[in-house]
């Protein structure tokens, strides 16, 4: 026999010896939090790995006798386990991770989160609510109650290279949609002149599911002047069911659909319909697009780590361009935390959570990123990001979400799923598998079965 | 080991014409991981790849920082239990089915192969609650039994397919020299089949080091393991790919040496196979 | 029965397996049959509904495709390629290293090994999509297109899995005693006959094994295609774990992913039966 008894009994220490080193130590009131991005979110709390504790929250632990536990995964992934957890009532997160598209809406109406308006004034000396931009708060109320508060943020906007620009002959940004069309056009000709092969006028995000919903949804709104979701463009379920409003994919929805199609398929990569953020981003570091909008965040997540000297030194910034009803083409979207109904600790996770969007905290977010977009007035106007971008584009990109109305989508529970059915339906669409027509039409029927067995047209 | 008769020069080129190929394509992608993970970040999707490049090691430094270490831990500790269980309860299972005949027998194996049938999306929620109603979440136990449901089926299987190859003569020698059905297992059986525990065990090693979703759901911070650790970096914000190629290739490691270890014990070419 | 060794060894099995087991199945066999929305408030007994909307919904047909024309493609693949390599490598003298080389892609998770085969793929930054095959003439983004991704998965999940079933056949084959080979080797015959006489039907019970266990997988892979594709372009690598996945945590509605899952459970059971009673009778 190759094992001996003292290779057994060896072999069943180390073992034994693993289990035991494996137990987790006691703490004061313990805090969880579940959220996505490791290393980017909360890098100076969690350091690059996201598993540290840094000196900043230690000394917030002391003072407020909390030990903060971070779990971070995959964004898709990590909704299953805060599913779970909140179907289960186990109370196992205090803090979740939300999205201002559709996370909140969904997870507000099932009765998972705990409603913030009260706690505002526990923590003001942490979080104050009045000393961030409203929108970002807005896009966090629903049904007039708050229900998560802001990480990082963003607003509408495009980045785009004004050297290419230039070399085509084309000295200012568009204002309009319809202007927009002929300068890709005219950068796609003159790409296809020159030879160059590997340049594309245009990357925006085609990846089946929720992915392109949020900059499509900006679209539609600029297209058609408003929310065209449903009949007359309500955005709350009473206002739905006051109507009764039915879907109108096959309607109104269709140009600023039919657009971003189009636009993706003409001007955008061949693989646009698989891209997500990150392909668009990356696309346009490497200096292989021209043109990426409406989330110009994503741009700006690019440029830092380009090695293509043109990217960094010719990357401008644009408002975003007007469609025919005379409105921006939107794209808004905050990171938000919320506190768990099942919390436990609530007060403290509130206190938590303040903590976790608060100045000194986003503060560091600007430090380590300098991003040119964040929560707080006073960050953005400070030398973090004023020695780093233009005053000129600052104010812009600020324009961008302090004027901005979030709810250029309906906030209603099925949210994600319309996001979803919507993205992709889309990306079928600008992957040529169904025709636009096809997919508006297929969208149509689901959200009329979806919208009558939730009960909205009784 | 004396050559086989009427092997022929274009039998052997043709073996290793196979061999060079598969050998390429299985490689490709872990050698193309391994120069990602030191390379940086832009450099790591640059194209055309630069193929001369100074090496990189910052992101092996960033995973001795991270808790990753406690990832890796978790699912040695996993991995290895779940050897452990699978084959004590295994091989004597195993065993006993092919020393069995008629329905029993036949509804026995049905059910153990039925258990993995059901899709796991679809049992990942009654698997919470029950693990979560005996306090066993976020603990290696919990994953391991979960795995068990995976592996243990499966190396039955295995064993099955193998055991039945064993005559029972041997089971009969055994017994007229006095022995009683665990020392068969134990003196005779376990030793001839060695090669196929062997080969057993790095699968089942393999598997558990490497299952995501059941380890994922049960676990939260305590007891994650590498693939979980893997996926929190590597999900929608995946910027770091030099960081995911450097775990991945780090997190291969331990299954490899295990592997190493193991398969020693394949004896190559059994000579005289299973009887003699 | 009791007084049986058998009865014994086979006990501890089915009691750790049963215990872990009972519950579930019941739980889904319930969730199956109830409306259970999470945006909705209230869980109740709705029959067979969920089973209707299933089978009325195109995902579902869209997904039956997807599945059927994965699992085949992918699955006579690896057999094919297993067992060429078994065959190879079985050899007295074949060395340890290169079986273990063999086996590493099943040591690299399946997130990784999606995620590596998306990047190499990629029509604009990968390896193999960037670089090799346009130069080879291949101007293709896999990925985006439908049958390109259903390709891509393909081969991905051939890559990462293959090695497992090289390594059962592989153990197979050294289990074929010598003699056997060298008995009707006496007798005159070639390596062809070898092959079809001796090896093939001895491997019967491991090829059997090999492929139900396959095909069990192939319905339960999911992270490799999800990172990979999300189930795009569209629904082209839509699976049935994927719509499954879908259904429940982002569409909410774990009634009718129960619902999905039972049908899952009930296809493979005949498929499986069906395998079982032809080929296993002996095993």
């Amino acid at each position: 026999m190759k094992m001996t008894k003292n290779g057994l009994a060896a072999f069943a220490t180390a073992v034994g010896l693993l289990y035991s080193t494996a137990s987790p130590a006691l703490a004061t009131t313990e805090i969880n939090v579940i959220g996505f991005g490791a290393g980017f979110a909360w890098a100076d709390l969690f350091g690059p790995s996201g598993t540290e504790k840094t000196q900043k929250l230690l000394d917030f632990e002391s003072a407020n006798d909390v030990s903060v536990n971070m779990e971070f995964a995959d964004e898709d992934v990590a909704r299953q386990k805060v599913l779970l957890d909140l179907i289960n009532g186990t109370g196992n997160y205090d803090l979740v991770m939300l999205g201002s598209d559709g996370a909140v809406q969904t997870f507000s109406a099932a009765g998972y989160l705990e409603p913030l308006d009260g706690y505002l004034d526990s923590a003001k000396d942490i979080f104050d609510a009045s000393k961030v931009y409203k929108p970002f708060l807005e896009a966090n109320t629903v049904n007039g109650q708050l229900w998560g508060l802001p990480y990082y943020s963003f607003g509408s906007g495009v980045v785009y290279r004004k050297d290419i620009f230039d070399k085509y002959g084309i000295t200012e940004f568009p204002k309009t949609t319809a202007e927009l069309e002929v300068v890709l056009q005219t950068i796609k000709d003159g790409l296809a002149a020159d030879g160059i092969t590997d340049v594309y006028p245009l990357t925006m995000r085609g990846a089946p599911g929720e992915e392109p919903s949020l900059d499509l949804s900006g679209f539609v709104y600029a297209y058609a002047g408003y929310p065209a979701w449903f009949e007359g463009g309500p955005v709350t379920p009473e206002e739905i069911k006051a109507t009764k409003a039915q879907p109108i994919f096959n309607g109104d929805f269709k140009p600023g659909f039919e657009t971003f199609v189009r636009w993706s398929q003409d001007f955008g990569p061949p693989g646009i319909a698989t891209h997500t953020w990150v392909d668009m981003m990356n696309l346009y570091a490497q200096g292989k697009a021209v043109v990426l909008m409406p989330s110009a965040i994503n741009a700006f997540a690019g440029i830092p780590g380009s090695e293509i000297a043109a990217v960094k030194e010719h990357s401008k910034f644009a408002p975003s361009p007007t469609g025919p009803s005379g409105k921006a083409i939107q794209s808004f979207w905050t990171f938000s935390v919320g506190v768990s109904a099942y919390s436990k600790n609530k007060p403290e996770a509130y206190k938590t959570l303040a903590f976790l969007t608060s100045e000194p905290v986003l503060r560091g977010f600007a430090d380590a990123f300098g991003w040119p977009y964040t929560t707080y007035p006073e960050i953005m106007h400070s030398p973090t990001l004023t020695d780093r971008w233009s005053a000129e584009m600052l104010g812009q990109i600020e324009a961008s979400f302090s004027e901005a109305d979030p709810h250029y989508f309906p906030y209603i529970p099925e949210l994600v799923e319309f996001m979803d059915q919507i993205g992709t339906g889309a990306s079928s669409a600008i992957a040529g598998t169904v025709t636009v027509d096809e997919a508006l039409n297929e969208l149509q029927d689901w959200s009329t079965d979806r919208m009558t067995r939730a009960g909205y047209y009784k | 080991m004396a050559r086989k008769l009427g092997r022929t020069l274009s039998d052997d080129l043709g073996r290793w014409t196979l061999i060079t190929l598969a050998l390429i394509f299985v490689l490709l992608p872990i050698v193309w991981l391994a120069i990602a993970s030191v390379k940086t970040r832009n450099a790591a999707l640059a194209i055309p790849p630069e193929f001369i490049f100074t090496p990189d090691f910052s992101a092996y430094a960033r995973i001795m920082s991270g808790g990753f270490l406690g990832a890796f831990q978790n699912s040695l500790i996993i991995a290895l239990s779940n050897v452990v269980l699978t084959l004590v309860l295994g091989v004597p299972a195993a065993f006993a089915l092919t020393r069995m005949h008629g329905k029993v027998q036949e509804n026995l194996s049905f059910w153990l192969l039925s258990i993995r049938m059901a899709p796991l999306f679809a049992v990942i929620l009654p698997l919470y609650v029950l693990f979560k109603s005996i306090g066993l979440l976020d603990t290696p136990i919990a994953v391991s039994l979960a795995h068990l449901t995976l592996t243990l089926p499966l190396a039955i299987w295995m064993l099955v397919t193998y055991f039945r190859s064993i005559p029972v003569d041997l089971d009969h020698a055994a017994r007229l020299d006095g022995a009683n059905a665990l020392q068969i297992l134990w003196l005779v059986i376990i030793p001839i089949a060695r090669p196929m525990l062997a080969s057993v065990a790095i699968i089942v090693f393999i598997f558990s080091w490497n299952e995501f979703l059941l380890a994922f759901i049960l676990t939260s911070r305590n007891a994650q393991t590498v693939p979980v650790a893997v996926a929190s970096l590597a999900g929608t914000m995946s910027f770091d790919w030099p960081l995911i190629a450097a775990v991945s290739v780090a997190s291969m490691l331990p299954a490899l040496i295990f592997v190493g270890f193991a398969q020693r014990h394949i004896v190559s070419g059994l000579g005289s196979g299973a009887v003699k | 029965m009791v007084k049986d060794w058998r009865f014994w060894f086979v006990i501890p099995t089915v009691l750790a397996l049963g215990t872990v087991v009972a519950f579930p199945t019941g739980f889904l066999l319930w969730m199956s049959t109830a409306h259970w929305v999470v945006t909705e408030p209230g869980v109740y007994f709705n029959g067979a509904q969920n089973f209707q909307t299933l089978f009325a919904s195109s995902a579902f047909l869209s997904a039956t495709g997807v599945t059927l024309a994965y699992l085949t493609l992918s699955t006579a693949i690896m057999v094919v390629l297993a067992f060429a390599f078994a065959l190879a490598l079985a050899g007295p003298h074949s060395s340890g290293l290169l079986r273990a080389l063999m086996i590493t892609p099943l040591v690299i998770p399946p997130v990784v090994v999606g995620f590596t085969w998306r990047f190499l793929l990629n029509g604009e930054i990968g390896f193999i999509g960037a670089y090799l095959l346009p130069a080879i003439g291949i101007e293709a983004n896999l990925l985006a297109e439908p049958l390109g991704a259903l390709f891509s998965i393909v081969i991905a999940d051939v890559w990462s899995r293959t090695p497992f079933m090289f390594l059962i056949f592989l153990a197979a084959l050294q289990s074929i005693p010598r003699d056997y080979y060298e008995a009707i080797r006496l007798d005159g015959a070639k390596r062809f006959h070898e092959f079809f006489l001796i090896t093939l039907p001895m491997m019967k019970g491991a090829i059997s094994v090999a492929i139900l266990f396959r095909v069990i997988d192939a319905l339960n892979t999911f992270e490799l295609i999800y990172v990979m594709t999300k189930g795009g372009p569209g629904r082209s690598t839509q699976t049935y774990s994927l719509l499954g996945w879908k259904t429940a945590f982002q569409g909410f509605d774990f009634g009718a992913a129960a619902a999905l899952g039972v049908v899952m459970i009930v296809v493979t059971t005949i498929v499986a039966l069906a395998v079982f009673r032809r080929f296993m009778r002996g095993v």
